[in-house]
């Protein structure tokens, strides 16, 4: 049954077409809520169901295989909590919502072809499908100005990586005729290290470095996420960057015969990418471009388990990944809960937060120690898997630099700790009282931060297993 | 060097754990108002873990040695990790220390009314960290209990603290994270090394799995890593910061317990798993370890601030744990972990009777205070109780440390452990001249009526005496102890 490896996207596809027809109606927010909350957690259940399908679809260029389920499943999850917390979409004109979640639905589905696509060409296509839904999400900001200028040069970096990438693809086929990656795997050697090929593979990395955004493809993320509505801010930070992640791992798996090359021209760029994040971090004073930095230095991180090129160092990027989702999202819900009327957050506007709803602030603690890494935090798990992979490769400098950068992280996140838990609320400040559903999410993913931190086994087996499966 | 390993039949070491896990979700759901019940809840299981700690200490088979209590569940089996806690001569001293130090920091902080619920539910956090760090077996949860039992000290010492207390906090946080951005990659490196698939300290311990050259680089990075949390000379500057400016309870922990942590982790890790490398940087240890003890002395003399005075001194007196680390003998070993033990109750002794003068003077600067024999008896004696301790006078704990590390100093380094002697003594002089200035002289009367410790806050301070002169009395009960471990370390 091939319709059946197909699951996980149909019912995304059927929440795009559901959509697509109550954005014809009248605009009615409560019904647009529900009913996005219901098809995403529909799409969650069936993708967590159908973790073990298996199967090659479209002429080799689909693949269906536990890696990319897992993928699927930790994309649905992401879109079923963004979608969670969109209750009160004030960032977005009310008559915009049914788009909204539209596009939100769009990219998330190009993201789940992106995850199983094994040719080329059609990892392009999908990347701009999700790619040209979000720019159009980042333009729905309220306030014009906002996401004008965000959503321009989020789509001018955008572009720009594209065609860097389309250049790269037309020197993988010029020079080896193959688009299709269990082939391009299979090249000779001297084929693999040749200069067109080199070429062309590092340019066709450009276009998701800038999804994840890395250096030097970084620019548009602190002004995207500022300018975006906070929804589509969480969503570009969390759900796009495990989309990223997948293909970019994908690639450079099929690429493994230039193991000598590849990694000294990724170090430096994962290098760049975490001490550039984090420095610029440091003097942050709004929230989301703190968040936007912070996943510049995380997207280093990330790429120091890719750059491994060994299957240890893909699951440590996989686990890690699955982290930053957990952790950024939940940094989101706080901003959003306290940011209730869909402004920009000011660091200094959470103070007092330890008073004015005490599991908001906790959540927020340990997302921020997960995302500096401290134990036991899910984001420490990821860390050990990454670092334990680089070490096993010889690559014990780079670990120590990166240290060095968790250290530098620390700082900026411990600014954010201070605002929340010392400092105390000026007066007029109403007590935030979540809705049972609200509180729920949150002890939820509180709860996830610290059980997989300190017993990762079950996630960690998963990773392994499905990294195992690379070519 | 291979260790017996003795499983337990009772999870002793977990019930202790457990014991700081259940007090810490009993804080958590007991409402915030319900300030007096949560300090019971506190006393009693932070009392436990006292007694399961003398439990486990007086139950401990020294005859047979090695790993005893050991309890072993495999946690991550992908990656080689498993829960293995078990208990030796070094990690039963260090745990009975924690419990003491625990317990009475707990009931020290019996007045506090400010967000009580918090301080008690990070404190048992930190905590649990600590014991966790004195019994595990395994590198990966060694690393895990070190980051937990530090991440609580920024917002005890930001939220409770006083002088400079943010800028304390933060520079504490960076430094001591900065020790664990060694220790990660030293850990791993060493695991990876080692090429066997596990985090296991007792498997990691067979000889020949490392290279001299991997020893070396391993254990320098160790050294630092952990040493910044010693307060090793230069490291050391987060250190007197960071005692200021935290509370009392918080100090007592963090000078009694966490400094202890740092040394524990060189021994536990650094000079367990590589004892190349420790033999090949033994002479720079020294070295730092003298600099540390004279430097902490003479900036000790010029301080103005009760605290800053004492923090000093912790440098002083750390550094003489270093120096016994570094002879590389039977004895100097010994000598380090005893004074381990007897700085830390002696220092929780410090910091307590100062907690309780600043509280009720709201000063710590010591020219404004004098005569406090007189307005404040029982509080006055802790305190000179305290400073005769760290001036080594005999039949009190820390003399036995003291001498023994001394003596084999200076049979090895002679011109060094002449110098650190030196320190001892300058050490020794601006601990009177405190004394001095403090507690005699003419009182002063805006401090006549102020209240001095309660009766039944002695309880806490009298449990601290007591053991500082049981110890001084009978060093033996401590010494067969560590020696246990030590003439396994040196077969």
């Amino acid at each position: 049954m091939a319709w059946a490896n197909f699951i996980p996207e149909l019912s995304m596809l059927t929440a795009v077409a559901v959509f697509l027809a109550m954005a014809c109606l009248p605009p009615h927010s409560r019904r647009n809520y529900w009913a996005a909350l219901v098809l995403s957690g529909l799409s969650v259940v069936l993708s967590v169901t159908h973790l073990s399908s298996q199967g090659v679809l479209f002429n080799n260029a689909y693949q269906v295989d536990l890696y990319s389920q897992l993928f699927k499943a930790l994309l649905s999850i992401g879109f079923f909590l963004v979608v969670f917390l969109c209750r009160e979409l004030k960032g977005v004109a009310l008559h915009r919502h049914s788009e909204c979640y539209l596009l939100l639905s769009i990219s998330t589905l190009a993201m789940m072809v992106l995850v199983s696509s094994v040719h080329l060409l059609a990892i392009y296509v999908a990347l701009e499908l999700s790619g040209y839904s979000l720019y159009v999400l980042v333009f729905l900001r309220r306030e014009e100005r906002w996401g004008l200028n965000a959503g321009f040069k989020y789509f001018m970096v955008g572009i720009c990586a594209s065609a860097i990438m389309l250049f790269g693809l037309a020197l993988i086929y010029g020079a080896t005729g193959e688009l299709v990656l269990k082939d391009l795997a299979q090249l000779p050697s001297p084929m693999m290290t040749h200069a067109m090929v080199v070429a062309g593979v590092l340019m066709t990395l450009g276009g998701f470095f800038f999804k994840l955004a890395v250096f030097p493809f970084h620019f548009w993320a602190p002004d995207a996420y500022e300018g975006a509505p906070n929804q589509v801010a969480a969503f570009i930070s969390t759900a796009s960057k495990v989309a990223a992640v997948a293909v970019l791992v994908r690639v450079v798996a099929a690429f493994q015969g230039m193991e000598a090359i590849l990694p000294k021209g990724l170090i430096i760029v994962a290098i760049v990418s975490m001490t550039v994040g984090n420095l610029a971090a440091i003097g942050q004073k709004d929230f989301k471009r703190l968040m936007a930095f912070s996943s510049i230095a995380h997207a280093g991180y990330l790429l120091l388990g890719i750059l491994c090129m060994s299957f240890q160092g893909y699951a440590g990027s996989m686990f890690y990944v699955a982290a930053v989702l957990v952790m950024k999202l939940t940094c989101f819900m706080v901003m959003i809960k306290v940011a209730q009327d869909g402004r920009n957050l000011q660091i200094k506007e959470l103070a007092g937060l330890h008073q004015r709803s005490p599991l908001l602030a906790l959540a927020l603690m340990m997302a921020l120690f997960g995302l500096a890494g401290i134990p036991p935090t899910i984001g420490f798990a990821g860390k050990l898997l990454i670092f334990k992979a680089a070490i096993d490769k010889g690559y014990l400098l780079l670990v120590v630099i990166a240290m060095i950068n968790v250290v530098i992280s620390l700082y900026y996140y411990l600014q954010v700790l201070k605002a929340a838990y010392l400092d105390s609320a000026p007066e007029d400040q109403p007590v935030l009282t979540l809705s049972f559903p609200d509180r729920m999410l949150a002890i939820l993913l509180v709860g996830v931060i610290v059980a997989v931190g300190f017993y990762p086994a079950p996630l960690l087996e998963l990773v392994y297993a499905a990294a195992r499966g690379l070519p | 060097m291979m260790m017996d390993v003795h499983y337990a039949t009772f999870p002793y070491l977990t019930s202790l754990l457990l014991c700081c896990g259940v007090g810490l979700l009993a804080i958590l759901l007991t409402p915030a108002g319900r300030t007096g019940v949560i300090k019971w809840i506190s006393a009693v299981f932070s009392g436990l873990t006292l007694v399961i700690a003398i439990y486990l200490y007086v139950a401990y088979d020294q005859s047979a040695g090695g790993f005893q209590f050991a309890e072993r569940v495999a946690w991550i089996p992908e990656l080689g990790i498993s829960y293995f806690n078990a208990a030796d001569g070094f990690g039963l001293p260090m745990l009975l220390l924690t419990g003491i130090v625990f317990f009475t920091a707990v009931l020290t902080m019996w007045e506090l009314e400010y967000r009580v619920k918090e301080f008690f539910a990070l404190i048992f956090l930190l905590v649990s960290g600590v014991f966790g760090l004195f019994m595990s077996m395994d590198l990966f949860f060694i690393f895990v209990w070190f980051d937990v039992s530090l991440f609580p000290m920024y917002l005890l010492i930001a939220i409770w603290g006083s002088t400079r207390k943010e800028y304390g906090a933060m520079k504490l946080t960076l430094y001591l994270l900065a020790g664990s951005a060694l220790i990660l990659p030293a850990i791993i490196y060493l695991v990876v090394s080692a090429s066997l698939q596990t985090f296991d300290l007792p498997t990691l311990m067979q000889a020949d799995l490392l290279t001299p050259h991997q020893q070396r680089l391993a254990f320098l990075m160790l050294y630092i890593g952990f040493g910044i949390l010693a307060g090793v000379f230069p490291f050391h500057t987060w250190s007197p910061v960071g005692h200021v400016a935290a509370p009392t309870a918080v100090s007592m922990i963090h000078a009694g317990v966490l400094m202890k942590i740092g040394a524990f982790g060189v021994l536990r890790v650094g000079i367990f798993l590589c004892p190349q490398g420790w033999h090949y940087w033994a002479q720079l240890m020294a070295v730092l370890a003298t600099c540390g003890i004279i430097y902490g002395a003479l900036v000790g003399l010029r301080q103005t601030d009760l605290k800053y005075v004492i923090g000093y001194s912790s440098v002083s007196h750390m550094g003489i744990v270093g120096l016994g680390l570094s002879t590389l003998t039977l004895d100097g070993v010994n000598g380090a972990v005893f004074q381990m033990f007897a700085h830390g109750i002696m220092t929780a002794l410090f910091f307590s009777s100062v907690g309780h003068i600043y509280d009720k003077t709201h000063t710590k600067a010591i020219a404004d205070l004098g005569g406090l024999s007189r307005t404040m008896p029982r509080a006055a004696t802790f305190f000179i109780i305290a400073a005769l301790t760290g001036i080594g006078v005999p039949c009190l704990a820390s003399f036995w440390g003291e001498l023994v590390v001394f003596l084999s100093c200076v049979r090895v380094y002679p011109v060094r452990g002449a110098l650190a002697i030196g320190g001892l003594v300058i050490s020794a002089l601006f601990m009177l001249r405190v004394v001095q200035k403090t507690c005699y002289g003419p009182p002063m009367e805006r401090f006549a009526d102020l209240p001095d410790v309660s009766l039944a806050m002695t309880a806490p301070r009298m449990i601290l005496v007591s053991v500082i002169v049981l110890f001084g009395l009978v060093p033996g009960w401590l010494f067969d102890m560590i020696n246990t471990a030590t003439v396994e370390l040196f077969k």
